[in-house]
């Protein structure tokens, strides 16, 4: 463990002085010319909650207290969730906290006079039919309109629109995103044999009769020989499997990228299998994986999930301590808006915070020890770009997902892909950029010493590769830093032990719902950890 | 005095005779492209341009001193004005409002200069000539000027440099004139060198003009319109390109022909009495697209309709068809009947927050041949569609050409028909397009062909119906996809099958 600390220490070191460094010879030669002309600011999750809960600012005592029978805590999915279910069970006196001035947390989302576009998340893939809570909740928000011949129906408006997807390739746009422009027949014959596997391993069943992948993951089977493929790399189950082919291989771990914000190498094969046979939703209207997309990407779903509770929402009001007492559970909270501390005292609480943030606020609490280590963050970048035009001709045009091969993010999405009105000529791209070169703590820290300059070095040479001469019609960039954006499904975490004590409650008065708890960072995740949390919780009530 | 003066100063009565003349012609022709009507427009501007040159003439009493000078002066003024006139005429043509006044005051300005130049040529050398060898030596070289201009306009410098650098051409001769009989005579003139900068930097300005009318020229060839192009404008959503050749006007969104004059009549005849005369009844229409005004031309056939919306994006387009003369004379002014409410709006998000029902729909789109554009012939947008018709309505929908495109024409029909309309599919010949298809689509099946159309129809009949009917072996249904918004078939079928065509 020391010498882990000091091999990362180091490593940090050199990272971030080689970006303090590039930093002071930007100072000295000012800022690139080409760039002159782009607005925008540097964002991210709130500062100075941050800082309150690593730095262990002092907070003044609280000034009153107050009673709440039931306190939600963390307005993400998961939270949002967690009280949609408690509503939909008649209870009224609950409240739902939140450090940022908006529900949401990693689903959040914005706009400009251009368009609505998301912060993060930003589509879900189809429900699984036998998800019967996430197919309720779509039913309700007119996501699913009817049912055809058993089959759900989905609102056309929120299907992905075509074109989906394009990759670029060899200098050219091919449609979709697994490679087939000017690859050999052994790469095509390995990227069959790979699919043809994830066709079967979508049905496939364990002995407890159980699908061996599934969303949520915890539907699926306990059989052995599944899991088991959760102590390997995915990058070790490909190799040891044949799988060669530099196309393939590039594919999926853009896959991993895209969904777990790492590499192959860096997660398990379970998790990577599942992202290929986890999904097996069917419609009556759209094929097998469609997605269904917003121009605010998953900022619709939030605001769906909010519209059940808008009064019991309190924005801008920390957690800061958290401890469990013989008859209720004493939450000091901390009002970012007045600067001012109070206590709550609730029954129970639902905590719908990530674990590192419970590790800081969990006061006085036996909860079942694990090692907070072994959950491991992707940090992200995404950026918004407003473009004042993109030229476009015939039917090379932007598609909803666009994609460089090899490159270092995973490419672009055009928030006004879903409008179906003929469209401004100004638009809004949606930049998203995983940073998994390194271990994720280096390149947090590396994230958070680089300034909006820097970060702009990094996205405009991608851009230019994508679309020669896009420069000059950049208005601005909004880049945003997702310090931990989400839990990585690393080898041995998702069916490992820790993952099972983190999720056991504590003294039938604390539950914990956050997709950390899952292992992998998806809507119907955090939907289902809320729904699972307020289930327990009402449980022991009874 | 010099020697040379008279010859260089008869010779400059012949070249400004010839610019003067041509510079009418300009106008007069620009006027009538422009305007249409080349009749009207010739005669008003001759005449505006004669009498302007009889107030010139008037004028030029009060010159008294100094009068070679002003006459390289107005010569340099002439040269400015006639050279840049027709490109602010193209340019200004856009404001419509304003076009006649300022068209009609350079008219009158050149006419002015010009009238001015040959009394005051006519004083300049009055000591060196008797005065009926004056006369006649002056009206002589005029009228030979005249002649000349009349006949290289039409036959050399109209078809090989167009209007905008021949206009440009003779202010550059108009200068230079001015130039030369400047260097010539610096001696006996005042503030000589203050003429030569000036006549200079009218050259240099001409000169930069013509090459730039060059540029212009090209672009509008390199978008591969064989006719003149009278107007051409880029709004928010396309650019709108009017052709005229001999009395036939084209319109052309982003390059792509919507109508002909000469023919389009047999494209929205067919688009609207098949449909609108089989529902006796129909009071309220809708039309989205078309903002040419020629369907709801059409619609206005029918006394029964009194109320008329039409749906189109473009206000530039809309505007346009209810200004333009030449346009309005096509529309017979539909847009400005009282019957019709002219909405600008995108056609998909207007319709999503109607509820009101029509009892007629008119779906006349450009054709799928991009994604924003194939969104309008999705099932989602049919259904709308189908919502805000009223219950023995119809709509049809121009469905591009069976016979180029059959995969294109029957997966509309196809998704038509998803959304539970019950469909009659037909065609037509329309010379400028080729074979064209429209669908009708109700809620009910069982279309009959009307018996009667309203009289001033120039295409249709009865007869003509049961032939647009009929689809012959080549043209047999197809079996196409349904177009949606997550696949958007139709635009893969329009691009496979419109590409291997050179597009019209
Ligand atoms: C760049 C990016 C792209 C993504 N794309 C997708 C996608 O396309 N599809 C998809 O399904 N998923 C995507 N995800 C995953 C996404 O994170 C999850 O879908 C989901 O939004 C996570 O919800 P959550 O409630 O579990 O966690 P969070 O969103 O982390 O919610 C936790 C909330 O608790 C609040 N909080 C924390 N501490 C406190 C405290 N002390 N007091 C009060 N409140 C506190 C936080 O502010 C936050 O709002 C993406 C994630 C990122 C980072």
């Amino acid at each position: 463990m020391g010498f882990n600390r000091k091999g990362f220490l180091l490593r940090s070191a050199l990272v971030m002085g080689g970006i303090f460094l590039n930093g002071c010879v930007r100072k000295l030669s000012g800022r690139n010319e080409k760039y002159r002309h782009i607005k925008g600011h540097l964002k991210g999750p709130d500062e100075k909650a941050g800082h309150m809960l690593r730095d262990k600012i002092v907070i003044a005592e609280p000034s009153y207290s107050k009673k709440v029978k039931t306190l939600i805590i963390g307005a993400g999915i998961s939270g949002l969730s967690a009280g949609r279910w408690l509503k939909k069970q008649g209870m009224a006196d609950f409240e739902i906290l939140e450090l940022e001035d908006h529900a949401g947390g990693n689903a959040h989302s914005e706009g400009n006079t251009v368009s609505s576009y998301p912060w993060g998340a930003h589509y879900i893939t189809i429900a699984n039919n036998d998800d019967e809570l996430l197919i309720d909740f779509l039913k309700e928000n007119g996501v699913i309109t009817h049912f055809e011949n058993g089959l759900p129906f989905y609102n056309e408006f929120y299907l992905c629109f075509d074109p989906e997807e394009r990759l670029l390739i060899k200098g050219q746009w091919q449609e979709g995103l697994i490679p087939k422009f000017g690859i050999s027949q052994q790469d095509q014959e390995q990227i069959d044999k790979f699919f043809a596997l994830c066709n079967q391993l979508k049905y496939a069943k364990g002995e407890d009769g159980k699908y061996a992948f599934n969303i949520p993951l915890d539907a699926s089977s306990e059989d052995k020989r599944y899991r088991d493929l959760d102590q390997m790399s995915f990058k070790d189950y490909l190799v040891k499997a044949g799988y060669n082919s530099a196309y393939l291989l590039w594919y999926l771990n853009y896959c991993c990228k895209d969904d777990y914000g790492q590499q192959i190498k860096d997660v398990s094969a379970w998790a990577g299998l599942n992202y290929f046979a986890g999904h097996k939703g069917t419609a009556a209207n759209a094929e097998s994986g469609a997605v269904l997309t917003w121009p605010e990407g998953n900022g619709f779903l939030v605001n769906k999930l909010k519209s059940y509770l808008k009064p019991h929402i309190r924005t801008s009001v920390m957690a800061t301590s958290v401890v469990s007492n013989k008859d209720h559970v004493e939450v000091d909270v901390f009002d970012m808006l007045k600067n001012q501390t109070y206590t709550i005292l609730a029954e129970q609480v639902i905590i719908a915070c990530p674990q590192f943030v419970n590790k800081r606020i969990l006061k006085n609490t036996d909860r079942n020890l694990f090692d907070y280590d072994q959950l491991n963050y992707a940090p992200w970048m995404v950026a918004n770009i407003t473009l004042t035009d993109f030229p476009a001709s015939g039917l090379q045009t932007l598609s909803w997902d666009n994609v460089p091969y090899g490159a270092p993010s995973v490419g672009y999405v055009y928030s006004g892909h879903q409008q179906v009105d003929h469209g401004k000529q100004a638009k809004v791209i949606t930049f998203y950029l995983p940073l998994c070169d390194r271990e994720p703590r280096v390149s947090r820290l590396a994230a958070y010493s680089r300034s909006y300059d820097q970060w702009l070095d990094m996205i405009i040479p991608e851009l230019e590769y994508m679309h020669p001469e896009i420069t000059p019609l950049i208005e601005s960039v909004d880049v945003w830093v997702w310090g931990h954006g989400m839990i990585s499904p690393s080898v041995n975490y998702i069916w490992g032990e820790d993952r099972k004590k983190a999720r056991s409650s504590v003294a039938g008065q604390i539950f914990f719902a956050h997709t950390d708890l899952s292992g992998i960072s998806l809507f119907e995740e955090g939907f289902h950890q809320g729904i699972n949390a307020a289930k327990s919780l009402l449980e022991v009530n009874r | 005095m010099h020697k040379k003066l008279p010859v260089l100063l008869l010779t400059s009565v012949f070249v400004v005779a010839t610019c003067g003349l041509i510079y009418e012609l300009i106008a007069g022709t620009l006027a009538s492209y422009l305007l249409g009507d080349s009749v009207t427009q010739f005669s008003t501007i001759i005449g505006l341009y004669l009498f302007s040159m009889g107030i010139g003439s008037w004028i030029s009493k009060y010159f008294e001193k100094d009068i070679l000078f002003w006459f390289i002066q107005i010569e340099i003024l002439v040269g400015l004005v006639g050279g840049t006139s027709s490109s602010i005429l193209y340019l200004v043509f856009e404001s419509a409002a304003s076009f006649r006044i300022i068209l009609y005051s350079l008219v009158g300005i050149t006419g002015i200069l010009v009238g001015l130049e040959i009394p005051l040529l006519m004083r300049i050398l009055k000591d060196r000539y008797e005065f009926k060898d004056l006369v006649s030596k002056v009206f002589t070289f005029d009228y030979i000027g005249a002649l000349l201009a009349s006949i290289v306009f039409p036959l050399l410098l109209i078809p090989y440099l167009g209007l905008i650098k021949t206009s440009y051409l003779f202010g550059i001769l108009n200068v230079a004139v001015a130039l030369i009989v400047c260097l010539n005579f610096h001696k006996e003139i005042k503030r000589a060198s203050y003429l030569k900068i000036a006549s200079i930097v009218s050259l240099l300005v001409l000169l930069a003009g013509f090459v730039l009318a060059d540029v212009i020229t090209k672009y509008s060839e390199s978008l591969g319109y064989n006719d003149t192009v009278i107007y051409s404008k880029s709004t928010n959503y396309q650019r709108i390109v009017l052709t005229k050749k001999g009395k036939v006007l084209r319109l052309y969104l982003n390059s792509n022909l919507q109508f002909s004059s000469d023919d389009e009549y047999r494209y929205h005849e067919a688009l609207v009495h098949p449909g609108l005369s089989a529902i006796p009844g129909a009071k309220k229409v809708l039309v989205m697209g078309g903002g040419d005004g020629l369907a709801v031309r059409e619609i206005l056939k029918y006394p029964g309709v009194n109320q008329i919306s039409l749906v189109d994006l473009d206000p530039g387009m809309t505007n346009l068809f209810k200004s333009n003369p030449m346009l309005t004379e096509l529309n017979k002014s539909s847009l400005l009947s009282p019957k019709v409410k002219v909405i600008n709006a995108d056609a998909f998000s207007w319709i999503r927050s109607q509820n009101e029902k029509y009892d007629f729909i008119i779906i006349d789109f450009p054709d799928p041949s991009n994604y924003s554009v194939g969104k309008l012939y999705s099932n989602s947008f049919y259904r709308l569609v189908r919502s805000i018709l009223s219950e023995d309505g119809m709509i049809v929908v121009q469905s591009t050409s069976p016979f180029v495109a059959p995969k294109s024409f029957w997966s509309v029909n196809k998704t038509l028909e998803s959304v539970g309309f019950f469909t009659t599919p037909y065609h037509n010949y329309v010379p400028s397009f080729g074979d064209w298809g429209y669908i009708m689509a109700a809620t009910k099946p069982g279309y009959k062909v009307p018996e009667h159309f309203p009289e001033e129809v120039k295409f249709l009949t009865k007869e003509g119906i049961a032939q647009m009917l009929y689809f012959p072996k080549d043209m047999q249904k197809q079996d196409a996809e349904v177009n949606k918004l997550n696949n958007q078939v139709l635009v893969k079928y329009f691009e496979q099958e419109w590409g291997s065509v050179s597009y019209q």
